[in-house]
């Protein structure tokens, strides 16, 4: 507890015993207990609220225009007082407090006036309860008729002109009518616009401070219709700011630790939740119903549902993100409504509270995950199997069947011509044999397209040598590996190399290329670097992803570096157990 | 006889050119695909149209669209359809609007220039033509329930695919080294047995066959 603190409290106790004294002890004028009770009650419950907003909200303006009100509070009650000096000072400061009211209800619960319109409702408040009220009593406003016990004379009047007195009354009134509609209605669309966690906490003060604008509308009313009701408005209104403070430490108190909401959460995460019951508990002990967790997955750098469904993080203000920590490791993101950020400190435990569920939650996304990019990837290969097969029907047909159809009609032609021109007929028989040679090339080039023998018959690296040497570009080869390896491996190895240089042939067709395969920790590390543009995105084209299919469907790993101006290396690993 | 080639590849196109000619057919127009066609045929106005099923720009169907397509902008021009593959269905798409002139054959067949002239000069003259090896899936086809098909004889059998690949009885008797007359009596036995109703006429009996062939 600060000097200040200390120092503020102990005027306070001061001022509201002194007030009471006053109250009490003026003989012509014997305030009744009630008066006193909501004097002392009004003062000492907005000063007491200030002073533990200062504690735990330092920084927050709040808490200093509570005690600031608080005092306003008293020194208006020292009007009750015979002596002139203390009658002129409380009557001049009679409303002074009201402004202190609407700042703290308007400024709740950040401290701070959020725009233009509320810095003017504050000003024009300041501007009715100070000056102008002054200036009325000043001309003469303060009738001792209306008056009964109260001194004869108020020091601060300097003249007495009916004339300035009503349009002065006139003033204040209007400006305090239209203040108290304008506040009412700022809280009514500020209630009508905030989400259900914000609806929370600022509930109470919003009521309680909407009742207390009605209040000041009525009391504004009833002076102006000359007090119909007599004094009931002021009471009412020293009820209703009597409770302003009250409501403000339980919506401080809302917007701050939820503790128990916290316990609560530990016991409840201690059975182990269900699918969507994190959330839910999170919901529920942050008092936030839209809050919703996104999983980080380390290995992808992207985060995902509880289902394992991708998911964007928001970058608005409509929504906040607080970060998931657990031993120093990112596990989760909160998307959250930004109302929360009045209140780390809950967050923060609520996350400490959760950290364990959220990772368990997270290692199941990251399966979910997985489970969907395993089955999008068994589509992909299927759907590259039937691609692939259409490719070589195509082959077939455009190739060795029409070469082999053609071979079929010379050789129609030499038919017809062998009784009649025997000449004529040897010339169609060696066109015949010149096109079935083309045609068995074409089946060639096709069928080892589709499984090279010299694979089976010789292995891996007679292989890459020969595909090295049948590639278009300039290939660098640097094989070392044993002798042979499982058929499934040198076989998936082999395609590999084969599409990638097909891949740089097509993409960077003036590169150079370096291969190196090698055997590592039982892996087949293969390694195809260019020299081309860069740029390749394995997003965008199905070849690489589909290589990637392939290659993560054998256990294997696949990953690209392929920078814009910098060349493309790709690295896969091929497991050979 | 005048006669337009559509067929995209070159080797094919002038191999058939070649066995045209060679034949004794007058090759007017060729064409690359179905626009080219359909335009060769309304320039050159020619008794049959030879056309490959598939070519571009969709190397799918575009040869059978354009069959299609020229029957209707010329009711008395012949088109004989060659294919890569022998597929009963297209077959059947071409002619689903009248057997008259319309011929479906494999590309193979070509070789034989004597059954190339003849498919030519048939749909010409307002004949049909079909593959034997789609009369073959035809006839080879299980049937649900009793099949009257195998009800019949080896010889009618031979003669059934005869008919269904659009021989007249006399095409059929001189296939098969028999007379014209024992031919018409196992066409009677044929109908009787399939139970379709009979007709003498070449043309008709063709669709009549192929759609109790087709059926169930």
């Amino acid at each position: 507890m600060g000097r200040r603190t200390i120092i503020v409290a102990a005027a306070s106790l001061t001022m509201g015993v002194g007030v009471a004294w006053v109250m009490f002890a003026n003989e012509v004028r014997t305030a009744s207990v009630l008066d006193v009770v909501l004097v002392l009650v009004v003062g000492w419950s907005f000063i007491g609220a200030g002073l533990l907003a200062w504690q735990l909200k330092p920084g927050n303006n709040i808490g200093t225009a509570m005690v600031v009100t608080g005092f306003l509070r008293f020194a208006a009650a020292l009007d009750q007082s015979q002596n002139l000096l203390l009658f002129a000072g409380g009557h001049a400061l009679e409303v002074a407090y009201l402004a202190g009211v609407i700042y703290v209800v308007l400024a709740f619960p950040h401290g701070r006036l959020e725009n233009t319109f509320h810095r003017w409702l504050f000003g024009l408040a300041i501007f009715a309860v100070g000056p102008l009220d002054i200036a009325r009593l000043v001309f003469g406003g303060h009738d001792p008729e209306d008056c009964v016990g109260c001194p004869p004379t108020l020091v601060i009047e300097v003249t007495n002109a009916p004339g300035i007195v009503r349009v002065l009354e006139l003033a204040l009134f209007g400006l305090g009518a239209v203040v108290a509609v304008s506040a009412f209605a700022v809280l009514l669309r500020r209630w009508r616009r905030a989400s259900p966690r914000l609806r929370f906490a600022i509930a109470p003060v919003l009521w309680v401070g909407a009742a207390s604008f009605v209040a000041v509308f009525l009391m504004v009313a009833n002076h102006f219709l000359e007090e119909p009701t007599g004094d009931a408005p002021h009471v009412l209104l020293d009820v209703v700011v009597a409770s302003v403070a009250f409501a403000f430490l339980v919506g401080l108190g809302r917007t701050r630790l939820a503790r128990s909401a916290v316990a609560d959460l530990v016991i409840e995460l201690g059975n182990t939740p269900g699918p969507g019951e994190l959330r839910a508990a999170l919901a529920r002990a942050l008092r936030d119903p839209s809050v919703a967790i996104a999983y980080w997955l380390p290995d992808d750098q992207r985060y995902v549902d509880a289902d394992g469904r991708p998911v964007v993080l928001p970058d608005n203000d409509e929504r906040s993100v607080t970060i998931v920590q657990r031993e120093d490791h990112t596990i989760a993101a909160l998307v959250h409504d930004p109302a929360l950020r009045e209140d780390e400190q809950l967050v923060e435990s609520v996350c400490a509270a959760a950290g364990l569920a959220m990772e368990n939650e997270r290692l199941q996304a990251e399966l979910r995950a997985r489970l969907q990019e395993l089955s999008a990837s068994r589509t992909r290969i299927v759907e590259a199997t039937q691609a692939e097969r259409r490719r070589i029907e195509r082959d077939l047909h455009d190739g060795s069947q029409q070469r082999l159809v053609s071979v079929a009609m010379t050789l129609g032609l030499a038919d017809s011509k062998i009784a009649s021109d025997p000449d004529r007929a040897q010339t169609f028989l060696r066109e015949a044999r010149t096109d079935l040679s083309e045609a068995l090339e074409d089946l060639r080039e096709l069928s080892s397209g589709i499984y090279p023998g010299i694979l089976t018959e010789r292995g891996l690296v007679p292989a890459l040598d020969e595909l090295a040497a049948r590639c278009h570009l300039p290939v660098e080869l640097d094989v070392s590996l044993p002798e042979r390896l499982p058929d499934g491996v040198e076989t998936a190895a082999y395609f590999v190399v084969s599409e990638l240089l097909t891949n740089v042939a097509k993409h960077a067709p003036a590169s150079n290329v370096r291969v190196r395969v090698e055997l590592v920790d039982e892996r087949v590390v293969i390694q195809v670097r260019d020299d081309g543009p860069g740029g390749a995105d394995p997003s965008r084209g199905s070849g690489l992803r589909g290589l990637r299919d392939r290659i993560e469907a054998l256990g294997g790993r696949f990953t690209l570096e392929s920078a814009p101006g910098s060349g493309t290396v790709v690295e896969a690993e091929i497991p050979c157990g | 006889m005048r006669v337009v080639v559509a067929e995209d590849s070159m080797i094919l196109r002038e191999g058939l050119v070649r066995l045209l000619t060679e034949v004794g057919f007058d090759v007017v127009g060729q064409a690359g695909n179905g626009a080219e066609l359909l335009q060769q045929v309304d320039t050159h106005d020619p008794d049959v149209a030879i056309v490959d099923i598939r070519m571009p720009p969709t190397h799918t169907d575009e040869g059978l669209r354009a069959a299609k397509e020229l029957r209707h902008r010329h009711p008395g021009l012949g088109v004989l359809v060659l294919s890569q593959y022998a597929r009963p269905s297209y077959a059947f798409e071409l002619l689903s609007d009248g057997t008259d002139g319309i011929g479906y054959l494999l590309k193979d067949r070509v070789s034989d220039l004597g059954e190339l002239a003849e498919s030519v000069r048939r749909v010409a003259g307002g004949g049909s033509v079909l593959d034997p090896s789609v009369v073959a899936q035809l006839v080879n086809r299980r049937r649900m329930g009793n099949d009257p098909v195998e009800e019949l004889t080896e010889r009618e059998l031979e003669v059934l695919g005869l008919m269904a690949e659009g021989r007249s009885n006399k095409a059929v008797a001189d296939r098969l080294f028999i007379t014209e007359h024992t031919v018409e009596k196992h066409v009677q036995n044929i109908f009787a047995k399939l139970q379709i109703p009979t007709t003498t006429d070449d043309h008709r009996r063709v669709l009549a066959v192929l759609t109790f062939l087709n059926s169930s």
